[in-house]
């Protein structure tokens, strides 16, 4: 167990890595040096030729990206080329916001998702046409026309809810939360669509296996068959979606950032490849790769956790 | 080498194994690194004259379809050698190997699995001929001959597998093996997916053949009685060793090693007058199954399960030697 | 020689179907559900209405027409108009051939990689894999999303260059998905026999591979294709789409996302077409894979008896029509009788099987794959699956009627009464619990015992099933064990209710012959200990002689023989057991290599196929015309016990002496 975990984190190690390094020369190839992007306009060729090779634009490669690394690993991610603040405090104001948003888009895909994909499952006949109908239709809809049609009816037309903006949770639970119904909402419809398609599908085959006749051939209450025994066998794929939903939901919060105007990651990432500010989208790209390492970690070992062959073995 | 004459050179052909197998070890793992892990085959040796039919016995897991598939060039071969027809042919090239494809054949255990869904029959009939250059209309018409020789109409060729049942489809395998008039065929389980009554027309249809064409088989099969039906020599094996070896009535009627005997005396026969016989003379024996505790790499493979064994059982591996009219490996053979 | 025509008879006789290898024709029976048909006409009514856009819109799509801005459906302007005063849909079906075939492209190029890369992967073993696998793995690390704002970072808002790039960020998925079927599609034994056909590694791909992940590819293309198709129209929406004033998809819905408050309208029309397209790629998706698993609808008890009742009124034939064999004096603890068990569609498995089987004897129900012994084994116990009910019929237990009791009557039966063993033992138990806790949770429920002492129980029963160490087997999980250790379980676990009456459906057919020898003993001395009865299916006459003490051979969902085992196997009084003896290789007499067996000729009819005659007829060394007629059961020529042949009297009675009689008659038929 332990040499696994240890294997795992080695090979999330050189995850980042290959991440940092391939996207270290990509953004070089984003049109434009920082001293164009930073002097603007006005600079004459000299003078963008001389901050660049003062911030060592025209060193080596290599060098270039040893420097970066040494930076990144005491956490300095160097500083925007456009505001001139530093990269790394302003990921870790936005990383939460987008991290949250996630997180309980989430929670929400899974709770929803497996309510509805187990009741199918188990219902079948009109309720499993019901859900399968809602998770057709829940893949299709995009998130950001989804998200705006909620801003309509639940801000414009019955103003029950913030139609944007973000309130930190220390300054506001209540607010905070409000501020999160929709954005979360809007994540969590496609979310659940995936999620109870994952479960009803692996309830079907988990209800059709053969030790379900052992257990009602020794009386086992049809309640704890399907509850507790096959929602036990059926768990190993349903935890696996619900982790690619993470992952999933993490990269789509940028999008949703936008309407719902949150300052989270999202937002940031988008004025940055707008602007070819590289620093700041290396920051990002490095961080969130970070995070899904971490989570599918995780997911690796709750795998194990669930899985007594891999558990035992 | 010294030039022979013609007349020389086919006597010796003729007195020439089909297949030499020598001290054959296989172990499972990755390609790539020093196979490690325990032996499936762990030092077989064994020779098929032409014409004659090996049969292969053992328990499930002994590594039966493991030494078939050696031979036939899907596994890698950890150590120890395979001659056909003389010529070396474990590590050989695909490209070498294709020479090979004509003469060296094989029937496989699951007729469902064993043809392609999506070809037709002629199709999957043809392709060995049209790997070895033959013309695709000729190739088309020896399958349409091959089906008839195994009692299938000439119009299955333009059918699909799924059309036919599972006796059925083990003869188009059996004329699969056989179109390119092959010396030897590894036939690896060919009727234990099969009911008793189509069992029976497969395994008259094997026999049938081998006498008209002069074939030789390595007949696998987990069943004595099976193999008894078709084969003139057996090796029993286990767990990757071989335990007997001798003539199929030697073997049968008058077996030397207690796990042949334990095989024989467990496969109840449909006499319950005879059966009655047996299960109190195999009770009395009390060979244990269940344990299926770890071997001593040193003893005998079969000691845990011995009723007769004793401490030199499980400190000495016992080698083959002859014992009655059989070659076994026992101690107390 | 008979045996090499049997079966060009059988094929001759069945009715010639002219079905050509055609991966298309599938295909496209596939597409003409009504998800496929309604996702093609969907797409290709955008496609043609795009291209065709000049010829029936009077607008252009960047005129700006001068009607009314932001005005809602009207006659001249059948989706209104936007900001700018253009008409809405004009530009909705001038953007759509863009999408779709962006979209498509960058579909095309996730399979062109993904394609060649599983394939390579799956035939070169786990060390390519491995490296690939961990390749791709790197490559999902990053959010798609962020993958693409960084190239849009670099390359702008070039729409084709960024979908194919976005197909090569999503071929790593697609890789996944299409290797794990691509190796199990190369580890087919006709994977094998194309290597011993001489064919090279690429060339078997090629030729057995490929071909059987068509479908898996063509799904993966409309799941690519969607989600290129939503990428794409994020990305626009968040303002890296084509450059203004060029329609675009997410273009527009950001544009109407900027009149929320004024012309909330516009959101509509751009947003129910995205939709109904990426549903439409979804439903060709769904389409090509295939109907459905259905979720199987639970049938309360009333819904069953209403069908029962149903079908039994249907059913022309008397209940209990035929006698029931009473192999002994005492009163059967179990009768069946006249039992018909049926599909919901109607086809009829099992039909008019009665038997009895006294306290204490163990029955066998034998006969080939397919006859129905299974079926009839789970109607013992109420357990038959979702589909199939038994439509008529008695089941009598102890003076109750097993196919007449309600759920809840049924679940005070199971286990406590009637026990259930499977075949595979693996399979029989979760293997997600240890089995301790299976065993345990058994005991607890059925003993009413509380846990601790459940506990001393299991452990007592697994030692009863001559388990050594069952401190640790409890401890262990159903991986851990052997397949014979598991079938001890297994019985241990039917044991746990102190049952009368154990079920066992092929319980030593999964297991080597020494292991099924120990089983066998198992069985019969805990069936004597416990003074139960049992009822025992299996395909091996040779287990029916060894366990046994009363047999019903069945054929085609028939009983066609029942009777005591020494009278029916040794002098057999139909001509079905009587082929199966002389079929059966076990069958003491005479050995050596040079033996034949007697086969017969065809195979088991497949119920549909039933006739209305003697249904061995069709493969019956005696058939006559006589036999066209339905067969009733009648007392064996000599012996207790029934016999399902006409000509029974005549063929089968001899003197009874016993072995050479059976001897001779084998003879007689070999030669
Ligand atoms: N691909 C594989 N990887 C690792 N081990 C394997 C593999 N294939 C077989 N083995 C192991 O090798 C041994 C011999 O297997 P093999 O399949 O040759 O036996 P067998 O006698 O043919 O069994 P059966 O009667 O069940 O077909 C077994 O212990 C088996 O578990
Ligand atoms: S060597 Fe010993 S343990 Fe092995 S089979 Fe012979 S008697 Fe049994
Ligand atoms: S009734 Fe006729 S066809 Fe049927 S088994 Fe008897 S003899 Fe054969
Ligand atoms: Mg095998």
């Amino acid at each position: 167990m332990a040499g696994f975990i240890t294997k795992r984190i080695l090979f999330g190690i050189l995850t980042i890595f290959v991440v940092s390094v391939v996207a270290f020369l990509l953004v070089r190839l984003m049109p434009g040096s920082p001293g164009a992007i930073v002097l603007g306009l006005g600079a004459t060729d000299d003078e963008i030729l001389a901050y660049d090779t003062s911030i060592g634009w025209h060193d080596p490669l290599a060098v270039q990206y040893l420097t970066w690394l040494g930076e990144a690993l005491r956490g300095n991610f160097g500083v925007s080329l456009l505001d001139g603040r530093q990269v790394n405090a302003d990921i870790a104001a936005r990383l939460p916001v987008t991290f949250s948003l996630a997180l309980a888009g989430t929670v929400m895909s899974a709770v929803v998702g497996v309510l509805l994909g187990v009741i199918a499952a188990v219902r079948g006949g009109v309720v499993d046409r019901i859900v399968n109908a809602f998770s057709a239709l829940g893949a299709a809809i995009p998130g950001f026309w989804i998200g705006i049609v909620f801003v309509f009816v639940f801000s414009v037309q019955t103003g029950l809810l913030p139609a944007t903006g973000y309130v930190p949770f220390a300054q506001d639970p209540a607010l905070w939360l409000q501020s999160l119904i929709l954005p979360v909402a809007t994540l969590a419809l496609g979310g659940a669509a995936f999620v109870a398609r994952q479960t009803r599908a692996s309830m079907i085959d988990a209800l059709a296996q053969d030790h379900m006749r052992t257990l009602r051939a020794t009386a086992m209450p049809e309640w704890r068959i399907r509850y507790v025994h096959a929602l036990r066998y059926a768990s190993l794929p349903i935890v696996a979606g619900v982790g690619l939903q993470f992952i999933a939901l993490f990269g789509g919060s940028v999008i949703i950032e936008q309407i719902f105007a949150m300052p989270g990651l999202g937002q940031s990432i988008q004025g940055a490849a707008a602007s070819n500010d590289a620093p700041l989208v290396l920051g990002i790209v490095v961080t969130t790769t970070v995070v899904v390492v971490i989570v599918n970690l995780l997911l690796e070992l709750s795998n194990r956790f669930l899985d007594p062959k891999l558990r035992t073995s | 080498m010294t030039l022979l004459s013609p007349q020389s050179l086919a006597a010796d052909a003729a007195a020439q194994p089909v297949l030499e197998v020598e001290n054959l070890v296989i172990r499972y793992g990755r390609p790539t690194r020093r196979p490690t892990g325990p032996a499936a085959v762990d030092g077989v040796s064994f020779t098929i004259r032409p014409g004659e039919t090996l049969g292969l016995v053992g328990e499930s897991g002994s590594g039966k379809t493991t030494i078939g598939k050696a031979i036939l060039g899907l596994q890698a071969v950890t150590s120890g050698s395979i001659r056909f027809e003389g010529q070396q042919i474990d590590g050989l090239k695909p490209k070498a190997r294709r020479v090979l494809a004509t003469k060296l054949r094989a029937v496989f255990q699951d007729p469902y699995s064993s043809l392609n869904p999506r070809l037709s029959i002629g199709d999957s009939l043809a392709e060995p001929l049209l790997v070895s250059g033959v013309r695709r209309e000729e190739a088309l018409l020896r399958a349409e001959d091959m089906l008839e020789q195994v009692g299938l109409p000439r119009d299955a060729v333009t059918r699909l597998p799924r059309q036919f049942s599972g006796g059925q489809r083990q003869r188009i395998a059996v004329a699969r093996a056989l179109i390119t008039r092959p010396s030897l065929v590894v036939c690896d389980e060919p009727v234990s997916a099969l009911d008793l009554s189509t069992q029976a027309q497969v395994l008259n249809l094997l026999a049938d053949l081998r006498d008209e064409l002069g074939l030789s088989y390595l007949f696998i099969a987990h069943d004595m009685a099976v193999v008894r039906m078709l084969a003139q020599r057996v090796i029993v094996l286990y767990r990757g060793q071989v335990m007997e070896e001798g003539s199929t009535a030697a073997v049968m009627d008058d077996a030397r090693h207690p796990f042949t005997q334990a095989l024989l005396a467990a496969s109840p026969v449909p006499d319950p007058i005879a059966q009655a016989e047996r299960r109190r003379l195999r009770e009395s024996r009390l060979v244990d199954g269940a344990s299926a505790s770890s071997i001593s790499a040193t003893g005998c493979p079969f000691a845990a399960r011995c009723p007769m064994a004793t401490e030199l059982c499980r400190t000495e591996r016992p080698a083959l030697r002859p014992a009655a009219a059989s070659l076994a490996a026992c101690h107390y053979a | 020689m008979t045996t090499r025509n049997d079966s060009t008879v059988a094929i001759a006789t069945a009715p010639p179907r002219t079905v050509r290898p055609s991966r298309l024709r599938a295909i496209r029976r596939s597409l003409s559900t009504p998800g496929g048909i309604f996702g093609i006409s969907w797409l290709l009514l955008i496609v043609v209405a795009s291209f065709t856009a000049p010829l029936w819109s009077p607008y252009g799509p960047n005129e700006q027409t001068g009607s009314v801005a932001l005005a809602g459906p009207s006659a001249a302007h059948w989706l209104g108009t936007d900001d700018l005063g253009r008409d809405v849909l004009t530009r909705i079906f001038t953007a759509g051939a863009d999408a779709i075939a962006t979209s498509a492209l960058g579909a095309a190029v996730a399979l062109a990689v993904a394609i060649p890369l599983a394939l390579w992967a799956a035939s070169r073993g786990r060390g390519t894999e491995t490296v690939i696998n961990r390749v791709t793995e790197i490559a999902m690390s990053i959010p798609v999303i962020i993958i693409m704002l960084t190239v849009v970072g670099i390359v702008g808002t070039n729409l084709p260059l960024i979908m194919v790039i976005l197909g090569l960020v999503i071929s790593t998925g697609m890789y996944r998905v299409l290797l794990g079927q691509a190796k199990s599609l190369q580890s087919q034994l006709y994977v094998d026999a194309a290597f011993v056909d001489g064919l090279t590694a690429p060339r078997v791909s090629g030729r057995h591979v490929l071909p059987g992940l068509t479908t898996t590819i063509m799904v993966q293309f409309a799941l690519v294709f969607s989600i290129g198709l939503m990428i794409q129209t994020g990305l626009a929406f968040i303002g890296f789409g084509p450059p203004v004033p060029a329609p675009s998809w997410g273009g527009m819905i950001q544009n109407a996302s900027t009149h929320i408050y004024d012309a909330p309208w516009l959101m509509v029309p751009t947003g129910v077409v995205l939709i109904l397209t990426v549903f439409a790629a979804n439903s060709i998706g769904d389409a090509l894979s295939g109907p459905r698993e259905k979720a199987p609808v639970r049938s309360n008890t009333r819904s069953l008896r209403a069908r029962r009742a149903a079908a039994s009124a249907g059913n022309t034939e008397p209940t209990g029509s035929s006698p029931v064999a009473a192999p002994s004096a005492t009163e059967p603890a179990l009768s069946v009788q006249g039992l018909h068990v049926g599909l919901d569609d109607g086809t009829t498995l099992v039909s008019d099987v009665s038997f009895a089987v006294s306290a204490g004897r163990v029955l066998g129900l034998v006969g080939e794959s397919g006859c129905g012994k299974t079926l009839t084994s789970l109607s013992l116990i109420g357990l038959l699956p979702t589909s199939v009910a038994t439509t008529a019929g008695s089941i009598l237990w102890n003076g109750r009627d097993i196919a007449a009791l309600s759920e809840q009557e049924l679940f005070r039966v199971r286990g406590r009464e009637i026990a259930f063993i499977a075949q595979e033992p693996m399979r029989a138990l979760d293997p997600m619990f240890s089995i301790g806790s299976q065993l345990t949770g058994a005991v607890q429920r059925l003993r009413s015992v509380p846990k601790r002492e459940a506990g001393a129980i299991a452990t007592a029963l697994l030692e009863q099933v001559g388990i050594v160490d069952a401190a640790r087997v409890l401890t262990s999980y159903p991986h851990e064990i052997s397949g014979g250790m598991a079938q001890r379980v297994a019985i241990a676990i039917a044991l746990a209710g102190r049952p009368r009456l154990l079920i066992a459906d092929e319980p030593t057919t999964s297991l080597d012959v020494t292991v099924q020898a120990e089983i066998l003993s198992l069985l019969r001395q805990i069936i004597a200990e416990e003074g139960m009865t049992m009822v025992m299916v299996t395909h091996d006459l040779g287990v029916v002689a060894d366990i046994c003490d009363d047999v019903a051979v069945m054929y085609a969902g028939q009983i066609v023989e029942t009777g005591a085992v020494r009278s029916v196997l040794l002098e057999p009084a139909h001509p079905y057991t009587k082929a199966l003896l002389g079929a059966d290789p076990h069958a003491t007499g005479a050995g050596g290599p040079k033996r034949r067996l007697v086969s017969i000729p065809g195979q088991v009819p497949a119920p549909r196929d039933w006739p209305s005659s003697c249904r061995f007829a069709q493969r019956c060394d005696f058939a006559t015309a006589a036999c066209s007629g339905s067969v009733p059961l009648t007392p064996r020529p000599s012996g207790a016990g029934l016999s399902r042949c006409i000509r029974a009297e005549e063929l089968f009675a001899r003197p009874t002496s016993s072995l050479p009689a059976h001897a001779a008659a084998l003879k007689e038929q070999v030669d």
